[in-house]
């Protein structure tokens, strides 16, 4: 009888022990100008976990030129999700290391892209250089900053926008080849990611003109002053979709799946949204988009799908070794 | 990062612009000028930025780089190849030992030798942080176990799981003797002492060891397949039996920056096993100066329990350093396979100082010369006094069945001095200079049938040593 309570006593504390709340860590590896929708969203997604699991979960987040952190998370860094610049960058994870599914965009809505960006132009205040386009920019004397596309995500963006531009206004892929051959003649510095090259343009002062993320403009324009800075929007520009997924063997590993699938999913949330919308990337949601209408400003954006055949394609095409990219930039 | 010299530059070409913009009614083509001027200024300082922008860039770049950037080391701990983040590494080392044996007055023994004592090349490394290894071949012709043949000496693989938690398996010293499981290249005397003789050389096992209490106490507990006293497993289990080995070593006084106990350490350490062979029971008992001067007899065997305790110490002060240590070995032997059986207690001792002359520290990993000796510039190293008194007691019931009274010493106790002049951390001299007496069993004859023991061994041992 004695050996019964005892074990019936061991049998409760058990489970009470597992019943206790757990305290959980996640990695989410992402790319440069993300860092301040992630600690926003990070605390609200914790304080979300909390009341529906009781758990305790704790973030750290990883940032730098997205296609940096793709390669990081391949050679080992534990990401449990990934919340990069572009689908490219992501689709390696599968492609190299097997590390995802293929499938892995259909995971979530909207391809896995809770929210959207696009491409514009930051300038000094005043527009010294009185530039309104795309090919204002490419004139000689202009200096632009603009990241590596090697290593960014952000830049390889940029870099679609232009030719996007320059195609559909020459009608040529020739033409377009020109004439980013013209914008990166008039880059005098190739930084890795698009927070450097934010700071490059803002703090080093460099530049006439940045070409950059539409929330790291408003960014930059918020934390620095609006009357150092102002934002140039082009007629044409291109929609980034930046991508989200699990990394399905490190979230395995970690034990860490339901959390880290709810983590990308609550990006999706009314709250997930508003937090996208007010650090100035544009929600899907139709809610929050309408909230934030005012603050992003209409323009034509062509699509990777509809204007170069997909990530893939454009990867391969312009951004691989010997690639356009490649060939514009090696004298 | 450093962009100071464009923000050193542009104060003084805001004002150059400044002093120009001031110039009153200039011409048209003056002002043109001035213009042009003000923006050559711009295009300069622009140039600059992005200058020193790049050089930031590539220093960033570099930074992040390091800890995937292989390095390559070469120092006087040897040469090592290591990831940049150091979780995984190879290091090889090296030992030549080159002794030169002088014996004085053996009644006509020829036994002066030039030995090359240990020549080793020693492969170290660590693979993902966690796992070492260690493999150490010995090609010398004076080792104790091989006369002249190539061995493995040790080969081994650690695996830490924290510092309170690591374990090793392979062939590697046994943790029972003090001056044993300290380097070949740092103990105080060219040989260690008698002592040695009653402790288990390299074995093949597993063990577990750590340092808990903050470091202050270091422990070691392990099961080997066991080994006669002062031998070395010949990489295969002695017999069927194993010795369950510990070690517990405190330094108390390590955190108490400025007391005299801070280099004080101590501990007790044991085995325990039984043994069961059928052939002899050690290849015997060694002099300083390397000579034998007690063996049990060819037919005798050990079988039954074995054990061994030994108390120790270590203290260091400065250039002043002194080891101390205290082996009582049991075992049961039979005089042949069916003879009696007789459990046996043989025990030694040893008291050793050092001291650097040149002010160096004393250290159990050995000293580091201030200065290598260097003729040209005036420098002459480290210099080093030693002495040592050792003794070690057979058991008399050893004799006679188990042991000849006639040709062996039941006693042996040994003084020395020496000194050492360490070149470089690498390159030093060594001259020792031993006595050791022997002392005799009831019955054993006035005059030892052995010519060795018939006086007392004095030698002078000189070692040139390479070690890295």
């Amino acid at each position: 009888m004695k050996l019964k309570t005892a074990f019936l006593f061991l049998l409760g504390l058990a489970l009470a022990a597992s019943a206790a709340a757990k305290s959980i860590e996640l990695l989410n590896v992402s790319y440069d100008p993300t860092r301040e929708l992630y600690v926003d969203y990070n605390k609200a997604f914790a304080t979300y976990w909390k009341a529906k699991t009781g758990d305790d979960v704790t973030v750290k987040q990883s940032h730098g030129g997205s296609g940096k952190q793709a390669r990081g998370v391949i050679d080992g860094l534990q990401a449990d999700v990934v919340t990069l610049a572009l689908a490219a960058d992501v689709d390696a994870l599968y492609d190299v290391a097997k590390l995802i599914p293929q499938d892995w965009q259909k995971r979530l809505p909207n391809n896995s892209t809770p929210y959207t960006s696009t491409i514009v132009f930051l300038v000094r205040k005043g527009n010294p250089k009185g530039i309104k386009d795309w090919d204002d920019i490419v004139k000689p004397g202009i200096s632009i900053v603009t990241p590596n596309p090697k290593t960014s995500g952000g830049a390889r963006w940029n870099y679609l926008a232009a030719w996007a531009y320059a195609k559909h206004k020459q009608g040529s892929d020739d033409a377009a080849k020109a004439f980013v051959t013209a914008l990166y003649k008039n880059v005098p510095v190739l930084d890795s990611g698009a927070r450097g090259a934010t700071t490059t343009f803002v703090q080093r002062e460099i530049g006439d003109v940045a070409i950059t993320w539409e929330n790291e403009a408003f960014l930059a324009i918020k934390e620095f002053g609006a009357d150092k800075f102002e934002i140039v929007v082009p007629s044409l520009s291109i929609l980034a979709e930046p991508p989200v997924s699990v990394v399905d063997k490190v979230v395995k590993k970690h034990g860490t799946e339901a959390v880290a699938k709810a983590y990308l999913e609550y990006l999706y949330s009314p709250e997930g949204q508003d937090i996208a919308g007010r650090n100035f990337y544009r929600p899907r949601d139709a809610t929050a988009a309408a909230k934030y209408a005012a603050v992003f400003p209409q323009l034509q954006l062509v699509t990777i799908d509809a204007d170069f055949g997909g990530w893939t394609k454009a990867q391969k095409t312009h951004f691989a070794d010997g690639g356009v990219f490649d060939q514009i930039t090696t004298k | 990062m450093n962009h100071s010299f464009a923000r050193q530059l542009t104060p003084a070409l805001a004002a150059l612009v400044s002093l120009s913009a001031l110039a009153p009614r200039l011409p048209a083509a003056e002002s043109d000028d001035l213009q042009l001027l003000r923006e050559q200024i711009h295009a300069l300082e622009q140039k600059l930025l992005v200058l020193e922008r790049k050089q930031e860039i590539k220093d960033e770049a570099a930074a992040a780089a390091a800890p995937t950037t292989p390095k390559i080391t070469i120092t006087d701990k040897g040469f090592t190849l290591a990831s940049g983040d150091n979780a995984n590494s190879i290091k090889l080392r090296g030992l030549v030992q080159l002794d030169n044996r002088l014996f004085f007055n053996d009644g006509g023994i020829v036994n002066n030798s030039l030995v090359l004592r240990r020549v080793r090349v020693i492969s170290e490394g660590t693979f993902a942080k966690n796992y070492s290894f260690q493999f150490v071949p010995e090609f010398g012709g004076g080792s104790a176990t091989a006369a002249s043949a190539f061995t493995v000496l040790d080969a081994n693989l650690g695996v830490t799981i924290s510092p309170e938690l690591q374990f090793k398996f392979g062939k590697f010293k046994s943790p029972v003797g003090l001056e044993l499981i300290q380097s070949d290249s740092w103990t105080f005397f060219n040989e260690r002492s008698l002592v040695t003789n009653l402790v288990p050389n390299r074995d093949v096992g597993a063990q577990a060891s750590g340092d808990v209490l903050g470091g202050l106490v270091n422990y070691t507990a392990g099961v080997f397949g066991g080994v006669a006293d002062g031998a070395n497993s010949t990489n295969a289990d002695f017999d069927n039996e194993k010795d369950v080995v510990g070690r517990v070593f405190a330094t108390p006084f390590k955190n108490s920056a400025g007391s005299p106990l801070q280099g004080l350490s101590f501990g007790v350490s044991g085995s325990l096993g039984r043994e069961k062979t059928a052939s002899g029971r050690t290849a015997g008992y060694k002099t300083d100066g390397q000579q034998t001067f007690f063996s049990y007899a060819a037919t005798t065997i050990a079988d039954g329990q074995s054990w061994r305790v030994s108390p120790q110490f270590d203290y260091r002060n400065g250039s002043f350093g002194l080891l101390g240590e205290y082996v009582l070995s049991t075992v049961n032997v039979r005089p042949s396979l069916t003879g009696v059986k007789a459990e046996l207690q043989n025990k030694a001792w040893q008291l050793a100082a050092g001291y650097v002359l040149t002010g160096e520290n004393s250290s159990f990993t050995g000293v580091t010369p201030a200065t290598n000796f260097d003729y040209a510039n005036g420098t002459w190293g480290a210099f080093e006094v030693t002495a040592r008194y050792s003794d070690l007691k057979i058991d008399n019931a050893a004799f006679p069945l188990y042991a000849s009274v006639s040709t062996n010493a039941d006693e042996a106790t040994s003084y020395g001095l020496g000194l050492n002049w360490y070149l470089s951390k690498t390159v030093a001299f060594k001259f020792d200079l031993y006595q050791t007496k022997f002392g005799f069993a009831p019955g054993a004859p006035a005059i030892s049938t052995t010519q060795l023991l018939r006086q007392d061994e004095k030698s002078f041992i000189t070692r040139f040593q390479l070690s890295f």
